[in-house]
């Protein structure tokens, strides 16, 4: 069971410390740890380390570390689990999770860690569930307002967007809504979708891999059921398909405990009770392998030339986008390793907006918007100093030098998922009184997770 | 005092403020008092001055407040045990308070203020709250008895806790049973015999009943405590699969882990046959594949798991090779142990794919990763037979880039696959070659030279390369020398003429100039091999290597039946068992798989092939035990003498005789001239020899070939003819060595002393090829004491084959001469030609066919052996235990063929047909051999030793 909880800063500071068991250490254990994991080599891994009789699990959250001590055989995926569930509830109940809202809300911290871990045994982490206990409130930095409406962004789901535009609603600590009451009714839907592919160097696709998640957050001042409406034509395994039409097929999904799934196999239908006042949950999972449904949404034609003897090195990069043409992707960057010691690069762009430059051995090419159907490319020369080997290999035109590639894509596809899996509907069952109408916000994203084509 | 306040002011002046805020009469400024506390508290200051006014706040009916107070208590209690006393009385009030988050509040403190004091007042209240309405309170009075076992077991046991504990098993609310078995599982492992978990069908079913209730940590905590259970038979092994299964979509990895962990056990029960089982199978795959998308540190850990379940059982995920392709940017850790499985997964039917993937991050930056794809290539070439080519081609491809630490990791693996496949991929010497003076890390090095050294004989100038290696040969690190002595060694008894000089210089750099114990036992070994049967050293350095075994660092499968029970522990992490890592036994009980059940018991076992021997990495030679045991006890085991190994004469091909003048000296007998001892080493070591060999002799069970036939001593040298000195003697031969037994016998009248032996050389010569056993003294002879007038002494010389030749009629011939302080005495003997019949002379099936119908018929000889009344039984066990070996018998129309064949020390094979008639008492004799010369001398001693 668990022995310590501690969170570090990024120095290596500790900001929270709790011995949930009386033995020994005490706080040179976070010292010691973090000693330990700066002194790591670099093929070493650093998830779960072993000093003494002491096992270290750490995740890193926001610039924090958060470490759990044990000194017995436990499931590292439950330690695991629990530190990101802690970064969560902490973000949740702080407003967000950072070295100064911890500094400030420490008591807090320390009851909520009261009531989630006893003894080193784990409670609950469900932070509709803590809420019956926690009595602290959070101590708030600055005043938000949900209504500035320039930062809604997507709460929650990781993309490039959040981090240059965060949520408000997101940095909003949950507790909060206690004091005012008179907050819209909100509820939040995302169909969020990481896709990762894996394309051969002649173009072939080596893998595709589809990791999706339905989250909810609702800020309904009563609670009361919900349905979510799925595609009717999703399908799960591989055998299944139903409806007419190319059926929307996952290989595996899970569902959050709190989901009733009376309607599931008849209509697609998800029900669920949020409990009252603000709820953040993650609703469903699913993931899908091999098969898409639609094109994947770029492709790249690259050609090398490389020239030995005199160090010149030629990449041209056609990006080709195969997204229906009213669609768009947005914050398209392209990175592209190039070998050691590239020196100089010019370029050639097809349209302006685009941005092109080196950083840190690598290419990186910036395409802000890329309307579905359109083509783009961009050639490049870059000069690499001659290698140490012997300048007698100069024949090798044709094969690229070492260190070059793979290049890897990252962008934004909103309003769009790769799997095919829409809500059909958000219905609430009953009104709540006072305020009519309920806002509802669904909406659908995919983005890239890995997104590589070899060179 | 006053002193003392004057140099703390500032540290007083903070905590002085605090105490009069947590005095004050408003409860809000009281709240930021003790909050300020707190905070002071985690960044490491000390407040325990302030104990009593923190506790003074305790009576509050706030309850913020109170937990504020209760958690400062529960951080100095410890250091203030009396003052801890102080707030007992509100605690056991507390835990009567209407409000259930106030009694729970209350108890699980209590349970944390580890003061021995105040558990005797923790008792009531526990006992009152673990039978409370309300399941919070229960739910925390249960792991309340957890602690309060750990601070005081013997108590918790008088007080009955552990039967109420137990009770709280069949509890309504789900979370109160979660933390019953928590507890329980925790303080049971802490007594491994006693029975607290006393799982059987009825709690069984309990517990899977509230697994569908509970929270997901609940969960976790009562499928670790299923894992535990052994189920009577399959059938209910099979139902709580089924009951289990649904655990397998949870989100939470620890819970689909756990489950994981049950099924894995129990499937161990069910039959294969079962429809169950190959849906079970196939269950298990998506959501260990569904890990794989989770956060890096959790993949690693999943992957560490998978990697324990793919050596169990391969099918599970052998259609998911895909999901384990490195992605370019997961962490390195999580890239060793993705490539390490998909080696694991490897099969003929996905090799393409995977080789293809691994040529890919061959080519990537960094350098740690791309190491070990080029390992993982050698390994895929290992693994998969049919791939080896395109595997070999794959890692040619990659020496063609030229990049430093992918030559050398490719030249390391294709070591290994040269070990695996011998005499398939030696084209690709050359291009390795030419690569050799890139090598800078040892074991590129090592691996280098082993190459040179095993294929010196297709490797034009292999003694260049190995030369040029000698040079830097202190500098090199133990692995490249102890790896270039033993390819020197090798090269020179391949083409012993032109290496001879290297030879020696580096017998004498390993074993003068080096400080390595290691490398200079090796030296010497090799060294005496050399100087006393080149051809036992041929037989142990180029003996032929045991192959290397198929897969390589697999999971020794006990140990991967247990850790298989240690799914979704750190254990799994790890790898290792618990006990090698949890400190004081906790948790140390040693689990096991069931066995299956006795309906199963015809189902082919799915555990991986055992590991073979472990894969050398040092490729060295492993002669058989016996040809060990043989060639040790030839050795002799004084130091070797500075100067030139006296190997070197005996491999001399040319017909020079260099010591010639050893001869003129015995003829002219006139100045006799000491024994060669510059050939042979000293032999202070005779007596630790013998006593080694006696040694062996009792222990190896070699005994039964412990000696050819022996005959009765004859006169050597009647007194007569040697002023009194009678030598009668006899050849013997056991495991082995070769020696002299001689007889001195004084039958003069004076005393007689120094003692001196030389032999003259004797060899014999067939057309171009010499054939000669140069049999020589490989020690001095002992005479020890003066011999005095009628006594006799006994004394075994012990003889080498390696003596300075000159030939013989006949060439069994032996000219011995004999000093002693009288005068020079002559004779010569002819000795048995069984003596030099060497212990491998068994001849391949084969090898024999192919050896018989190679050499021409005019080679061949019949002799008849008459008056020799052996069935073919005995002949053929009276012939082994002179080194002649049966290698096939026939019956053909009544008569029985030996097919037979022998070795002499030099090499010389001798095949034979021994035809046996029953009831005749004379046999055939047919001898085959490229030096017939010897034919005649063989038939002799088939002759002495069937009649004797």
């Amino acid at each position: 069971m668990i022995s310590q909880f501690f969170i570090l800063s990024s120095k290596g500071d500790p900001l929270i410390y709790k011995d949930f068991r009386g033995d020994s250490g005490g706080r040179d254990v976070a010292e010691l740890f973090y000693r330990k994991l700066t002194g790591l080599p670099g093929d070493e891994s650093p998830v779960v380390m072993h000093h003494h009789g002491r096992h270290f699990i750490h995740i890193r959250h926001s610039g924090l570390y958060l470490v759990v001590t044990t000194s017995e055989n436990v499931s590292p995926f439950s330690l695991l689990e629990l530190l990101s569930r802690l970064a969560t509830l902490l973000g949740d109940y702080c407003g967000s999770l950072g070295e100064g809202t911890i500094s400030r809300n420490v008591a807090l911290v320390y009851e909520l860690l009261d009531e989630v871990l006893d003894y080193g045994y784990v409670q609950t982490t469900s932070t509709e569930m803590l809420r019956n206990f926690i009595q602290t409130e959070a101590v708030v930095s600055k005043p938000f307002s949900l209504f500035d409406l320039s930062s809604v962004g997507l709460f929650g789901a990781e993309t490039q967007q959040s981090k240059v535009a965060p949520s408000s609603a997101a940095s909003r600590p949950v507790l909060s809504s206690r004091s005012d009451q008179s907050q819209k009714n909100e509820v939040f839907l995302d169909v969020v979708e990481r896709l990762s592919v894996l394309i051969a160097s002649n173009g072939s696709l080596l893998k595709v891999d589809v990791q999706g998640e339905i989250r909810l957050k609702s800020f309904l001042p009563s609670g009361s059921e919900m349905r979510i409406g799925l595609t009717e034509e999703f399908c799960v395994g591989k055998s299944e398909l139903r409806g007419y039409g190319p059926g929307i097929r996952v290989d595996e999904v899970s569902f959050h405990s709190s989901v009733n799934l009376d309607e599931f196999e008849s209509h697609r239908i998800l029900r669920l009770q949020p409990p009252q006042g603000e709820v953040r949950l993650t609703v469903m999972r699913y993931q899908l392998s091999d098969d898409l449904p639609s094109p994947l949404p770029f492709r790249l034609f690259p050609s090398v030339q490389w020239d030995r003897g005199s160090g010149r090195l030629q990449v041209y990069l056609k990006l080709r986008c195969d997204l229906l043409s009213k669609s768009q992707a947005l914050n398209v960057r392209l990175h592209l390793p190039l070998p050691r010691g590239v020196v100089s690069l010019s370029q050639e762009l097809s349209s302006p907006e685009q941005k092109a430059e080196l950083a840190e051995g690598a290419l990186r090419w910036d395409l802000p918007r890329v309307q579905g159907g359109s083509q783009l490319s961009g050639l490049f020369q870059m000069d690499v100093p001659g290698p140490p080997g012997p300048p007698s290999h100069g024949l090798s035109t044709s094969a690229s030098p070492l260190g070059l590639g793979p290049a890897s894509l990252s962008f934004e596809l909103p309003r769009h998922t790769c799997s095919g899996l829409q809500v059909r509907f958000l219905r609430l069952a009953f009104r709540p009184c006072g305020n009519a109408n309920p806002h509802k916000w669904v909406r659908h994203l995919s983005h890239s997770d890995a997104y590589v084509i070899r060179i | 005092m006053t002193d003392s306040k004057y140099f703390t002011t500032t540290k007083k002046g903070e905590i002085f403020e605090l105490k009069a805020e947590l005095n004050s009469d408003k409860k809000e400024k009281k709240k930021e008092a003790v909050k300020k506390v707190i905070a002071s508290m985690t960044v490491g200051k000390d407040v325990s001055a302030l104990f009593p006014d923190v506790v003074n706040c305790m009576q509050t009916d706030n309850l913020e407040l109170k937990k504020l107070v209760y958690l400062y208590l529960m951080n100095y209690a410890k250091s203030q045990p009396d003052m801890a006393i102080m707030a007992v009385n509100t605690f056991v009030k507390d835990c009567e308070d209407p409000n259930p988050l106030i009694r729970a509040l209350a108890v699980r403190t209590m349970g944390c203020i580890r003061v021995d004091k105040i558990t005797e007042y923790l008792c009531e209240p526990l006992r009152k709250c673990l039978k409370d309405e309300d399941p919070y309170v229960r739910k925390t009075a249960a792991v309340c008895v957890a602690k309060l076992h750990d601070i005081n077991a013997q108590l918790v046991e008088d007080q009955g806790f552990l039967d109420t504990l137990k009770d709280l098993i069949s509890d309504s609310n789900p979370m109160v049973v979660a933390n019953a078995v928590a507890a329980l599982s925790e303080i049971a492992e802490s007594h491994p015999s006693s029975n607290l978990l006393d799982l059987n069908p009825q709690s069984i079913n309990k517990l899977l009943t509230a697994l569908n209730e509970c929270t997901e940590w609940g969960q976790i905590f009562i499928l670790d405590c299923l894992a535990n259970y052994m189920p009577k038979d399959d059938r209910e092994a099979q139902s709580i699969c089924e009951r289990v299964t649904p655990r397998l979509s949870h989100a939470n990895s620890a819970v689909v882990l756990s489950a994981v962990k049950v099924l894995m056990k129990f499937m161990e029960m069910l039959s294969k046959d079962l429809d169950y089982y190959g849906t079970l199978l196939k269950k298990l795959a998506p959501p260990l594949v569904t890990l794989l998308s989770a956060e890096p540190e959790l993949q690693y850990v999943a992957l560490r798991n998978i990697n324990l379940i793919v050596q169990k059982r391969p099918e599970i995920l052998k259609h998911e090779m895909k999901v384990f392709f490195v992605k370019y940017n997961d962490p390195i850790y999580v890239k060793l142990e993705k490539l390490d499985i998909m080696i694991r997964l490897a099969s003929q039917a996905n090799i393409a794919q995977v080789l293809a993937e691994l040529k890919e991050y061959a080519t990537e930056v960094d350098v740690d990763f791309v190491r070990k794809a080029v390992r993982a290539i050698g390994r895929c070439a290992i693994k998969v037979e049919q791939s080896a080519e395109r595997c070999v081609s794959t890692l040619l491809d990659l020496i063609q880039t030229k990049v430093n630490y992918v030559v050398q990791e490719a030249i390391v693996v294709i070591k290994d696959i040269f070990r695996k496949y011998p005499n398939k991929y030696e084209s690709v010497i050359a291009t390795l070659c030419e690569n050799l003076d890139s090598l800078d890390e040892p074991e590129a090095r090592a691996a280098m030279i082993w190459i040179v050294g095993e294929y010196a004989e297709r490797i034009d100038n292999a003694d260049e390369l190995l030369e040029s290696f000698l040079e830097g040969f202190h500098d090199e690190s133990t692995q490249v020398q102890l790896q270039l002595l033993t390819a020197i060694v090798k090269l020179f008894l391949k083409k012993p003429t032109e290496t001879q000089e290297l030879v020696q210089q580096v017998l004498s750099l390993a074993t003068q100039d080096s400080d390595n114990p290691d490398l200079r036992d090796r030296g010497y070994i090799y060294w005496r091999l050399l100087s006393t049967d080149p051809v036992a050293a041929k037989e142990v350095v180029l003996a032929e290597k045991p192959l290397i075994s198929e897969e390589t660092d697999l999971i020794e499968p006990t140990l991967l039946d247990e850790l298989i029970c240690y799914i979704g522990t750190l254990a799994s992490v790890y790898h290792k068992p618990p006990s090698a890592f949890v400190e004081g036994g906790r948790g140390v009980v040693h689990k096991s798989l069931p066995p299956r059940t006795a309906s199963s018991e015809s189902a082919e076992s799915p555990e991986t092939a055992p590991t073979g021997a472990p894969p050398g990495e040092q490729p060295d030679v492993i002669p058989a035990q016996g040809d060990l045991l043989g060639d040790l006890l030839n050795l002799d085991l004084g130091p070797p003498v500075s100067g030139p190994p006296l190997a070197t004469s005996s491999v001399q091909m040319g017909a020079v005789d260099l010591l010639g003048g050893g001869l003129d000296s015995l003829i002219g007998g006139t100045n006799f001239v000491a024994p060669p001892t510059a050939a042979v080493p000293a032999n202070l070591g005779a007596p630790i020899g013998s006593g080694l060999s006696d040694l062996f002799d009792l222990t190896s069970g070699v005994g039964t070939l412990s000696g050819s036939y022996v005959a009765p001593k004859a006169v050597w040298l009647p007194a007569m003819k040697a002023k009194g000195l009678e030598i009668s003697g006899t050849f013997t031969r056991q495991v082995g060595s070769i020696s002299m037994d001689l007889q001195l016998t004084n039958k003069a009248l004076q005393v007689m002393t120094d003692f001196a032996i030389q032999f003259n050389r004797n060899r014999v010569q067939n057309m171009g090829r010499l054939a000669r056993f140069g049999l020589a003294p490989a020690a001095p002879l002992q005479v020890h004491a003066p011999l005095s007038p009628n006594q006799t002494v006994e004394i075994s010389l012990p003889l080498s084959t390696v003596g300075s030749v000159m030939k013989m009629e006949p060439l069994n011939n032996l000219q011995v001469a004999v000093k002693n302080n009288i005068d020079v005495f002559y004779f010569s003997t002819l000795y048995p030609l069984h003596i030099l019949f060497v212990e491998d002379g068994k001849m391949d099936r084969q090898m024999f066919l192919a050896t018989w119908k190679d050499i021409p018929n005019e080679n061949e000889a019949q002799f008849q052996i008459r008056d020799c009344p052996l069935n073919a039984e005995a002949a053929s066990s009276k012939l082994q235990s002179s080194n002649i070996f049966t290698v096939a018998k026939r019956n053909v129309e009544g008569q029985d063929m030996l097919y037979q064949s022998l070795k002499l020390t030099n090499g010389i094979w001798v095949l034979a047909e021994l035809r046996i008639q029953p009831g005749n008492p004379s046999c055939t004799l047919s001898l085959k051999c490229r030096a017939p010369e010897v034919s005649q001398h063989v038939y002799q001693a088939y002759e002495t030793i069937l009649k004797n």
